[in-house]
């Protein structure tokens, strides 16, 4: 029985493994378009491996851990960028290798938490904001509906993501969205806690249960991320995904180079593959997300150009504000969020 | 002592050579154990005390903050949040191992019940659905319950749900979840003992006319008090930390202790204090388990006295 | 045992509904041709179609099995010896206690914290010996770890159970320790083996959180696939793989049923 499991261990252990020749991503699901994986050894002569992960916490988490060896090239959000560089779990990027840089929009280089972008660039972008039917909310569109319990238009979610759905709050108080006052989050806080007990609340809800609520008539507004949104506005007609008049939070997703990558040459090769301009926009035809690539949006469908669940009016955009890393002062969000869920 | 022979299992022995044999058959499992969960665990003790780093790493400054914290006292002050998500936790895992025993008991007995061909038939019909990921079933409970449902359009033209309504997410709903996700856990190690039941002794306390209540308790009970007990361990404790069918079916409105755990893993970067409370589970899990296992020895005389 | 109350058959059925319900649910969404919500768009097998052209999921649950086997057959022989060498050994009354609340350890640990403190240990280990990189061998330890705990309970409950009066009576007739663990102790054991080996493989089919933490990118295991989907919604595929799983499950359960009846029927020499 031991000799035999030794067996195992070593059998398993010779098997061939991760050689220079695969690029590894590690990114959340449904969010590359699996044919630009032979494209990508057309091209290159490199294999394309397209790992998973459901939260991109838990994939710091894990990277934490000792993963980082792993993972040739990292998808996650800029407001976590300047932790994973502290923590040492991304690496410089070499910019020589990197030409299709000059194809990103100017209004998406050099971020606040990547300056010079020196560990990362953009592959798609989105909002956070509200879905509703029209048919039964009507008016401009304001973070009251859900969190002012004189005004919810009918049966609501809320957003079950701890940044965002304070953030959002501060918002509609008129504070900053990444304050890092305590009275202020305490009100906001205090403000969800009225919210939730709100008859009309459904709950707090991820994103696509949110969706599928609206979509089901049970809900007649629900705070989604805009990707949920985008895809089923066309199922009935009346339905609108809006960007609240208060502000409302952008994110961007980079990519970014694992620190200590097996196969540093093809990581780049791979980054500088998608944010080239065709692969952009085929990218962004398949999976629907707005694309900071300038140089792509020619061969983008115009259908997904105009629709304004995924990209916003020019005066919409002006209201969005980029979540930030508020270090040790998230202890004080933290504490927010737990009220909000305990009374 | 050491040196005096003893009889057991009809065989003369000494009790070195009994701790002989038993060290052998322990001995793996417990190096196994030991190196891969008892040491990594202590290692987590430690970073109970440690401070969570401006990017959310850890450093190493001994702190007694995160049990401070955990008591109750954040950046507003004090609070009963901590509390209430215990009692709440609490709450969730007792009624659904009260509902759990209430149905896997007869279950328990009316698969023992069955021809002996028909059990082990039976009892993997019960394990099947646990086949099927956690996540899957969960959704498929909300699709079950959505407005559009038959289960949905009875309610409301019974009048017990507004017209257009889902059936979640209610309390209903979340432990119907927590029933169909828990009690094959039930099931299993109840008919374990139940199919072991000495018929005799219900007989016998039937003959002393012993009434209805008595026999169950002193004639059925009392010898399913190991089983009884390990579906009880089985049932409540997993309950304990489970947040995904609270989270899905309930409206994810309070946060129980899993998420809090969970959070400090996730958005909130704090693993030192994420170590705090999960340590807190575990420790007020093994206290709730001695308790039981005293009152298991009270309740089984006969047992003991079998051995 | 045929006098059972009749309100027992009922609430069998009852807790049968409540365990069959979700399995229903999701068969149904499986023939479903709408691909994202709760619409019925007509009937459809595409969605398994797909599914059985999809290498991520046919190769995740190719990984689901290994590892749940590999792990179940450790765990269960070592929690057997484990819950014999406790229930059988007069262990003083203090060690008997400890190892209880030690076998219970992983039953009372969350998750999350079992995954961190596995991760941990296996990064030290590392330092040591290359097979604790991650992926299916890390996998493999890790279940078997918390699995061990679930045998031995489950198959302590059985021993307790189990009188002394058949191995007293075996020694009498001058059986040796050999024949008495194989003819007498373990077929009376063999239902707690079973119940606490199926116990065990569900819940290694069924573990995310650790799993997502130990693994490696060539051991992404089923519970991984599904909850990284689980974001954009359910996929029908992954509906219809479970409902394979199921039926699949289902039919192997019965064949062994009906074998079993066959063989019973023969008459033995």
């Amino acid at each position: 029985m031991r000799t035999a499991f030794l067996a195992l261990i070593l059998a398993l252990n010779c098997l061939p493994g991760g050689e220079a020749k695969t690029v590894r991503i590690f990114m959340y699901s449904e969010y590359i378009d699996p044919s630009l994986a032979e494209l990508f050894k057309a091209r290159t002569g490199m294999e394309l491996d397209i790992q998973l992960y459901e939260a991109q916490e838990e994939m710091i988490a894990k990277l934490q851990a000792g993963g980082t060896d792993q993972y040739d090239v990292l998808v996650a959000s800029g407001v976590v960028v300047k932790q994973m560089a502290a923590l040492k779990l991304i690496r410089p990027l070499d910019q020589a290798l990197l030409p299709n840089k000059a194809n990103i929009g100017a209004a998406f280089l050099n971020p606040a938490f990547d300056p010079g972008n020196q560990y990362g660039y953009p592959y798609f972008w989105g909002t956070s904001g509200l879905m509703y039917d029209s048919a039964k909310v009507q008016g401009e569109p304001t973070w009251a509906w859900v969190l002012d319990p004189a005004k919810q238009p009918g049966p609501f979610t809320l957003l079950d993501e701890a940044k965002t759905t304070l953030a959002s709050t501060l918002a509609w108080q008129g504070k900053s969205m990444n304050s890092r006052v305590p009275a202020e989050i305490k009100a906001a806080s205090e403000a969800l806690v009225a919210a939730k007990h709100s008859a009309k609340c459904l709950g707090f809800a991820g994103g696509v249960d949110g969706k599928n609520r609206v979509l089901g008539g049970e809900a007649v507004v629900a705070m989604v991320y805009n990707g949920d949104a985008a895809r089923h506005l066309a199922e009935k007609p009346t339905l609108r995904y809006a960007l609240p008049k208060e502000g409302a939070e952008i994110w961007v997703d980079m990519l970014m180079v694992s620190a200590k990558t097996p196969n540093p040459a093809g990581a780049h090769a791979l980054i500088n593959f998608l944010l080239d301009a065709e692969v952009g926009a085929q990218n962004a035809n398949f999976i629907q997300y707005a694309s900071p690539n300038e140089a792509a949006r020619a061969k983008i469908k115009p259908e997904l150009l105009a629709n304004p669940a995924i990209y916003p009016a020019a005066e919409d955009l002006k209201r969005l504000v980029y979540l930030e890393d508020l270090g040790r002062d998230s202890r004080v969000w933290d504490a927010g969020w737990t009220a909000v869920k305990s009374q | 002592m050491a040196g005096r022979t003893l009889i057991v299992d009809g065989y003369l022995t000494t009790r070195p050579r009994l701790y002989g044999r038993g060290t052998l058959l322990i001995l793996g499992a417990f190096l196994w154990m030991g190196v891969f969960l008892f040491a990594p665990l202590a290692g987590l003790a430690v970073l109970a005390f440690a401070t969570r780093g401006e990017y959310g790493g850890v450093e190493w400054t001994f702190t007694w903050g995160n049990l401070v914290r955990l008591a109750g006292w954040d950046e507003f002050g004090f609070s009963w949040n901590h509390v209430q998500i215990v009692w709440r936790s609490l709450w969730l895992a007792t009624v659904t191992t009260v509902l759990c025993l209430l149905i896997g008991f007869p279950m328990a007995f009316w698969i023992a019940a069955k021809p002996a061909r028909w059990r082990g038939l039976l009892l993997a019909l019960i394990m099947v659905p646990s086949c099927v990921n956690l996540v899957i079933r969960t959704y498929a409970w909300q699709q079950f319950l959505g407005a559009q449902m038959p289960a949905a359009w009875v309610a409301q033209h019974l009048g017990l749900v507004p017209e257009g309504s889902a059936l979640y997410p209610t309390v209903a709903a979340v432990y119907l979840g927590m029933v169909s996700c828990m009690l094959p856990f039930t099931v299993l190690p109840l008919y374990t003992s139940v199919e072991r039941l000495d018929w005799t002794l219900v007989e016998a306390a039937r003959d002393l006319h012993a009434g209805r209540l008595r026999t169950f308790r002193h004639g059925i009970l009392a010898q399913c008090m190991p089983g009884l007990l390990a579906a009880t361990i089985l049932t409540f404790i997993p309950s304990l930390g489970m947040f995904v069918i609270s989270d899905m079916l309930g409206g994810a409105k309070f946060l129980l202790i899993g998420n809090l755990i969970q959070q400090q893993f996730g958005s909130m970067n704090d693993w030192p204090f994420g170590a705090t409370a999960g340590l807190f589970l575990v420790l007020a899990s093994l206290v709730a388990l001695w308790g039981l296992r005293l009152v298991s020895e009270r309740e089984t005389p006969h047992a003991r006295g079998r051995r | 045992m045929s006098r059972l109350p009749r309100w027992i058959g009922w609430a069998s059925w009852l807790g049968v509904v409540i365990l069959y319900i979700p399995l229903l649910a999701v068969a149904i969404l499986s023939f479903n041709s709408t691909r994202y919500g709760q619409q019925w768009g007509g009937f459809t097998l595409d969605w398994y179609a797909k599914m059985a052209a999809n290498e991520a999921i046919l190769s995740a649950a190719w990984n689901s099995l290994l590892l749940g086997v590999a792990s179940t057959l450790i765990a269960t022989v070592a929690g057997t010896l484990l819950a014999i060498g406790l229930h059988r050994t007069p262990w003083p009354r203090w060690f008997q206690r400890g190892s209880d609340l030690a076998i219970n350890l992983p039953v009372v640990t969350p998750d999350i914290i079992l995954a961190i403190a596995l991760v941990g240990a296996f990064a030290v280990l590392r330092e040591w010996s290359a097979v604790f990189k991650p992926g299916l061998v890390t996998l493999i330890i890790a279940h078997a770890t918390f699995q061990i705990s679930f045998v031995a309970l489950v198959v302590g409950s059985r021993l307790a159970t189990i009188g002394r009066d058949q191995v007293e009576a075996a020694r009498d007739l001058y059986a040796n320790t050999g024949q008495i663990w194989l003819r007498v102790l373990l077929p009376q054991l063999m239902p707690g083996i079973i119940a606490g080996a199926l116990l065990a493989f569900t819940i290694s089919l069924d573990d995310f959180v650790v799993s997502f933490f130990v693994s490696g990118p060539d051991s992404t295991t089923l519970p991984l696939l599904i909850y990284a989907s689980v974001r954009r919604g359910v996929t029908p595929e992954i509906h219809a793989l479970s409902t394979v799983i199921v039926a699949g499950t289902m039919l192997a359960i019965i064949l062994t049923a009906w074998l079993q009846t066959r063989r019973d029927a023969t008459p033995k020499d």
